[in-house]
């Protein structure tokens, strides 16, 4: 018997065939001795299974079983962020972005003084007022131009990312 | 709140809902009610008693964990099962990367030693009590592969189809059925041992 038969009669049995394919194997079993006693086999080991599933119990009482379960849920829970810890967070989401804003306007109405018409419009100072940001600035007086780069500063950056980290952990604990 | 008596006394569909607004004590009324079932089920695939506690254990975790996204398609229990089993499959994954491969397995995988067996002729557990043919299929089942044990127990006791069982156990439905049609062989070839054993 082929192996292509012998899985076909399998599949026919776990109901896996099509119609055409279902009348060939049929057509097998009523032809075919070897298969009729491989297919009458697998039907009886099939249903020994399916009735017969193995029963157990739990090596454990209700009582220790729960707790168990009970424990890794509650460990598992995030313990919720006290109030006040969430409120600061919260201002330095706010604050940092609005520093930024701030000193971006500060610089766009010293530059509109810078090409007015005043004198002594060139006298205007860049002031930065952020302790996250750091700025230079060049002036041209032939050109008429004045540039501002402004860029974060990375210790700043690298403490705000510390000081987060350390937030986390106290949140955590 | 209701108490333990109280839950005891309602149906799994409400002691769902309760426990998806957070309620623990029906949860936990859940977890006594089909902890056996669940650790059956961890047990026929890894066949290790600690392991399958901790197994069982862990998948009432995760369905605290999830229990909002039950929609009640299927029954509790069968989403409850099916956790175990992908827990069940993970960690046999796991453990099958630790070990080497016994010479016995490699000759299932290559296929063909199905075909050396004999056809059971007889029907080994004719005359048998339920009680014995459970133990006989049990000892029968710790007598295969992972792979073969897990195949046959997704197909007879789950009732998933090919498809699914390729799915959840990462091969092709070629592969599932050959090793469905070896696991079923061999244990026709074990049951009619253990009878031939009794008879003797």
């Amino acid at each position: 018997m082929s192996t292509e038969l012998e899985l076909k009669l399998q599949a026919f049995l776990d109901g896996e065939l099509s119609g055409r394919e279902a009348r060939e194997v049929t057509a097998a079993i009523e032809a075919d001795t070897e298969a009729r006693k491989l297919f009458a086999e697998l039907k009886t080991t099939a249903s020994a299974l399916r009735d017969n599933e193995p029963q157990l119990t739990v090596p454990e009482s209700r009582e220790f079983y729960w707790s168990k379960i009970e424990r890794a849920i509650e460990r598992s829970e995030p313990e919720p962020v006290a109030p006040m810890l969430s409120f600061w967070i919260g201002l330095r989401r706010i604050m940092v972005p609005a520093a930024g804003v701030a000193l971006v306007l500060f610089l766009g109405i010293a530059s509109l003084r810078m090409n007015s018409t005043d004198p002594l419009g060139h006298l205007a100072e860049v002031e930065n007022l952020s302790e996250h940001m750091s700025s230079f600035s060049f002036r041209s007086q032939s050109h008429n131009m004045f540039v501002v780069w402004l860029h974060e500063n990375a210790d700043h950056q690298a403490a705000g990312e510390s000081e987060a980290a350390d937030l986390e952990d106290e949140i955590i604990q | 709140m209701a108490t333990k008596q109280e839950h005891a006394a309602l149906s799994d569909e409400k002691l769902v809902r309760l426990a998806q607004r957070g309620d623990m004590l029906a949860f936990e009324e859940l977890v006594a009610r089909h902890r056996d079932k669940i650790y059956a089920r961890a047990f026929s695939m890894v066949r290790n008693e600690d392991d399958a506690v901790d197994l069982s254990q862990e998948a009432w975790v995760k369905a605290w964990q999830r229990l909002k996204q039950f929609q009640g398609e299927s029954s509790f229990v069968t989403w409850m099962t099916r956790i175990v089993i992908n827990l069940c499959l993970d960690h046999l994954r796991k453990a099958k990367r630790h070990r080497a491969e016994s010479i016995e397995l490699m000759e299932e995988e290559s296929g063909g030693v199905e075909r050396q067996m004999p056809v059971v002729q007889i029907n080994p557990t004719e005359g048998l009590e339920r009680g014995e043919i459970r133990q006989r299929i049990d000892k029968a089942l710790g007598q295969l592969s992972y792979e073969h044990r897990t195949v046959l127990i997704l197909h007879e006791f789950e009732q998933l189809e090919y498809k699914e069982i390729a799915k959840r156990m990462q091969c092709s439905i070629g592969t599932v059925m050959s090793r469905l049609f070896y696991a079923r062989r061999r244990m026709a070839n074990l049951l009619a041992s253990f009878k031939r054993e009794e008879l003797s």
